[in-house]
């Protein structure tokens, strides 16, 4: 037989071997010790010397043709084998992961972290008070005398006659000066209450107070320092405004607007028609609540702002009703 | 204070229209919160802040408009003549209360309706029309600020009149409104001859109302003072439009012009042949008004606004706010005018300043502050880990409001001396059910998974780190503990990829993860007596020594007390963070990782069900050989192949030795005796 038929039957052969098995088979029968291939080699010693070269050339192709094939095919079924292999191990991977669905932050507490984050990089530190307070932190040592008209600013729960729920965080201010020289600079976040109750108030809600005293505290400081915040709460654009007001224990007061966030000042619903959103309250510390805690006024300046956080997770967030932050609907609280 | 503009314009024609007037106002700290139409005419409703009493009239807005503007104001004209005697006297008797009575003595009136124009803008500010007097005394009260009142001259007994505070003499009075009032102490009064004929600055008395009969009026214009006229109206829980005024501070050098006003629109209104306004006067003013005079210094103002405001601009605003100014040296001496009493020191002289000039135009620029090492404090840090850890374990954060309903105690039937009764009692609820602080979160969470079943909700998990309070001792502020608080209740779904395994665990799972969050390892569980847990599903957690929490499943009466209708198991816990905060290790001191490696050993053991897989384990890692690494629990079964009363419960035991690797031999001899002793110790069997 010569080169080119045993290329030839080797093929035929070839052709419908489907397993390494039987590829062994066929490698045995043309290159194993009595294969087909090696018997014609043996032959090639019969032969003439001219003859012998060209013969013997030509069954050295067809041994490295049939080797090339031979691993060709190799490959081509362990690929195969490893295919099947896989198809009859595959599982559904569109059914859910094996996990614990983790638990959704509510958005007040989200937001009050986020911006306890913005005023610890500024760097502030967080400070605490008692939610049940003695009316002197709450009211008197703010400016805030008994019989006066701007108690009725402030819906009040009462536990005794000198112990009230805190009605805002400010009473926090009083207690770090008392225990802290100047210069002090922190917020305080934290629950306050107010004996209300309807579509747009709720008798217990979230502040955060900020609150900054050294010997050069500016109110042009107070302004750069909230702009910035909201800048970075809501969006870096958002035009910021403040106006005089009125607060007790602040004086310059101010309350903060920023510009509608939903219809970008031309006059809404949310905003009443103003373009504006009234956002926080401010204002230079009254010399007189410096003075209660006996730093020289002469000396020391400060600003305090107090920010409710469920008005900016409203805004955030676009939530219309103050009330849902309290049923903790896992509806709605799964969308945070 | 609602301000129709027509009626402003009377006062000042600022030449703007009226959105930029409301601009303007709101800018300078009158924020004008709606503009609404009044058929031809818009009002300004605008939030007057409790310190501007003088912009509580169309004067007073018309003042601030003409200082922003420069819009001149046109003022009422002054009294056109005194007034003969009275006839009438006045005794005041407390001249620190009220520092000035005025009053005017007016004859043959008519009483009858107002005119139509007056009662459309008595009601455009909110004011019900009665009859031409009294009309006019509001008409006057919201124009130029000055509550007045009108007496029926003839029903006033003795032809004088005392002001003096509630005493023996002084007990009660019926007010205009019908109401008979037992007069708080304190509370000024004016009497005539026989008695209080009117709660001073509040409400007049009946017994001396202008009614249809009225023909001779006395008309009184006074100025009381604001801490004592607030004590009284909030002691009788009432608020007149003259009260909400003399207790944020009156004009008291407005009075002759108020009366003169009243008096001319009286003749106008209800005025016809025989009418007499200049019947007689009064005006009793024992302390005169005498303005403080206050100093600030330039740089003071530009120190603390941050600004370069110059000197002459100060000066500028304020006189055209009515202050009287002069100056040496960069030192401003200012006396604020009359009307405007909230003005006191120099911190208020700078707000004026700084309200006028404009808050937009002071500059912004971050404070040079120094640094502070203080960072977000390590209990801010450690609140963050415990709710990252918790929503880790499928638990959203919820928050609730701290009021309990005082049936919250009976449903979780704590005992009467669980220190969770001590509940802080408000003096003012909104509603019973909201009247105490809790002094646990759990009801607020039974409450919160009720609200989520009713909605269809299956799979709830909810969790909530919040303060309770506890009363202590009477007349102090209760403790804050800060707890976490969990609730979980989830559909029993038997699905091929998921298991299932009893709540209790999933619930004390979670606590687990925390507790191994917050690296706290000096931690276990016995078997809790909490009365509104299942007594055979719950367990307190002990760390460091200390009760400091417990987990379990709600049991079957509490449940029914808290009206929950479903039937699956529902597991709660409460942890105390401020123990689990001062529990926090220190931080880590790093070991070497073991060099050599272990051998395990796994033991069946069939033992009764009273036997607790801690005590078992506690047992193995306490059995003296150094090797003994690690112990752990990996099966329990109970069933047909085990005994009734007894349980299959299979631990995993891992050998160690720190220098070399231990041979099967050496183990095999430590090992047959610890499950020999172990048997010995729990009673129990090998399972075969």
């Amino acid at each position: 037989m010569g080169g080119v038929n045993i290329r030839k039957s080797f093929l035929q052969e070839l052709g419908p071997v489907r397993t390494i098995s039987g590829l062994e088979l066929l490698r045995v029968r043309y290159l194993g010790k009595k294969g087909i291939l090696t018997a014609e080699l043996k032959k090639l010693g019969g032969l003439p010397p001219e003859e012998r070269r060209s013969a013997g050339a030509l069954l050295n192709e067809s041994k490295v043709f049939i080797e090339t094939e031979l691993a060709a095919r190799r490959q081509e079924l362990k690929e195969l084998e490893l295919r099947e292999k896989f198809a009859s191990q595959a599982i559904d991977v569109t059914l859910p992961g094996r996990y614990t669905r983790p638990g959704r932050t509510h958005p007040v507490i989200r937001v009050m972290r986020e911006i306890t984050g913005i005023f610890v990089a500024m760097g502030f530190s967080v400070e605490e008070g008692p939610e049940v307070e003695l009316d002197y932190y709450n009211f008197e040592a703010l400016n805030i005398p008994k019989e006066h008209p701007a108690r009725e600013m402030q819906d009040t729960f009462y536990v005794s006659p000198d112990i009230v729920l805190r009605t805002h965080t400010s009473p926090v201010q009083v207690r770090v000066m008392q225990r802290k020289k100047p210069p002090v600079k922190f917020i305080a976040p934290g629950k306050v209450y107010r004996c209300d109750a309807d579509i747009s108030h709720t008798p217990m809600f979230h502040q955060i107070e900020g609150f900054m005293v050294a010997d050069d505290i500016t109110f042009s400081h107070l302004k750069a320092v909230l702009e910035s915040f909201l800048h970075r709460i809501f969006s870096p654009d958002v035009p910021v405004r403040f106006r005089p007001s009125y607060f007790p224990f602040t004086e310059p007061s101010a309350e903060v607007d920023i510009g509608c966030i939903f219809c970008k000042g031309t006059g809404c619903r949310t905003c009443k028609g103003t373009g504006w959103i009234e956002i926080l309250g401010s204002g230079m510390v009254h010399p007189h609540v410096l003075e209660m805690v006996g730093y020289d006024s002469r000396i020391y300046s400060g600003f305090a702002f107090g920010i409710g956080m469920e008005r900016v997770a409203m805004l955030k967030y676009s939530i219309d009703d103050i009330r849902l932050f309290f049923e903790n609907d896992l509806r709605f609280l799964g969308q945070f | 204070m609602r301000v129709p503009f027509g009626w402003l314009q009377e006062f000042i024609n600022p030449g703007i229209s009226v959105e930029k007037t409301a601009h303007l106002l709101t800018m300078s700290g009158l924020e004008v919160e709606a503009l609404e139409t009044d058929g031809e005419d818009v009002v300004l409703v605008i939030n007057v802040t409790p310190n501007r009493a003088d912009c509580l009239s169309i004067l007073g807005i018309a003042r601030e408009l003409s200082v922003l503007t420069g819009a001149p104001l046109k003022l009422p004209a002054p009294p056109a003549g005194e007034a003969g005697p009275a006839g009438i006297t006045v005794e005041i008797r407390n001249t620190e209360l009220c520092r000035r009575y005025a009053g005017r003595v007016i004859r043959n009136a008519r009483t009858g309706p107002g005119p139509e124009w007056m009662a459309k803008r008595l009601e455009a500010c909110g004011l019900r029309p009665i009859n031409n007097i009294v009309d006019v005394t509001n008409y006057v009260l919201l124009e130029l600020g000055h509550p007045l009142h009108a007496f029926d001259l003839n029903t006033l007994k003795g032809g004088r009149i005392v002001v003096d505070t509630a005493d023996k003499v002084y007990r009660k009075i019926k007010t205009l409104d019908g109401v008979e009032r037992k007069l708080p102490a304190g509370a000024l009064v004016i009497a005539d001859a026989e008695g209080p004929v009117a709660l001073a600055g509040i409400m007049g008395g009946a017994s001396t109302e202008v009614e249809e009969s009225t023909r001779d009026i006395f008309l009184e214009a006074a100025w009381f003072e604001p801490r004592n006229i607030r004590k009284t109206a909030r002691a009788l829980g009432l608020s007149t439009e003259s009260s909400y005024r003399f207790e944020r501070g009156a004009d008291i050098g407005i009075i002759p012009l108020a009366l003169e006003r009243a008096s001319l629109l009286i003749e106008d209104l209800a005025g016809g042949p025989g009418t007499v306004i200049r019947d007689g006067g009064v005006d009793v003013y024992p302390v005169k008004y005498a303005p403080p005079t206050i100093e600030v210094r330039t740089s003071r103002v530009n120190r603390i606004l941050g600004a370069e405001i110059e000197e002459d601009e100060m000066l500028r605003i304020l006189s055209r706010l009515g202050f009287a100014v002069n100056s040496s040296d960069g030192l401003i001496r200012t006396s604020p005018p009359s009307f405007r009493l909230d003005v006191e020191g120099e911190a208020d002289v700078i707000e004026e300043v700084a309200r006028i000039y404009g808050y937009d135009r002071i500059p912004a620029a971050l404070p040079s502050s120094t640094l502070s090492a203080d960072g977000a404090g390590s209990r801010e840090d450690f609140i963050r880990l415990v709710g990252g850890a918790i929503r880790k374990s499928g638990y959203s954060e919820a928050v609730n409001y701290s009021f309990m309903n005082p049936r919250a105690l009976e449903n979780l039937s704590l005992s009467p001396n669980d220190l969770r009764r001590n509940a802080v009692v408000l003096l003012n609820p909104l509603k019973t059910e909201e009247s105490l602080l809790r002094t646990t979160i759990v009801p607020s969470l039974i409450e919160n998974l009720k609200h989520n079943r009713e909605r269809g909700l299956k799979n709830i998990r909810l969790a909530e780190t919040a303060r309770v309070f506890i009363r202590e001792r009477e007349g102090e502020l209760p403790r804050e503990p800060l707890k976490l608080a969990g609730i979980a209740v989830q559909q029993k779904t038997h699905s091929f990829w998921r298991d299932a395994a009893e709540d209790f665990y999933l619930a004390k799972g979670a606590v687990e993860a925390l507790l191994d969050e917050l690296r706290i390892k000096d931690r276990h569980f016995t078997p809790s007596g909490e009365p509104f847990l299942h007594p055979g599903k719950s367990a307190d957690l002990v760390a460091g020594g200390r009760k400091c929490g417990y987990v379990g499943v709600l049991s079957p009466a509490a449940a029914e007390k808290f009206e929950i209708r479903e039937k699956e198991e529902i597991t709660v816990f409460e942890l105390d963070l401020d123990v689990l905060f001062d529990l926090l290790p220190p931080p880590t001191v790093y070991r070497p990782v073991p060099k050599f490696p272990y051998i395990e050993r796994d033991i069946a053991i069939v033992v009764a069900d009273g036997i607790k897989a801690d005590d078992v384990i506690r047992y193995i890692k306490n059995y003296p050989s150094e090797f003994i690494e690690e112990a752990a629990v990996f099966d329990l079964y109970k069933g047909e192949k085990v005994p009734a009363g007894k349980k299959s419960m299979a631990f995993n035991i891992r050998y160690r030795a720190g220098d070399r690797t231990l041979t099967e031999d050496e183990i095999e001899v430590i090992h047959s005796g610890l499950v020999k002793d172990l048997l010995v110790h729990t009673g129990g069997s090998l399972r075969a």
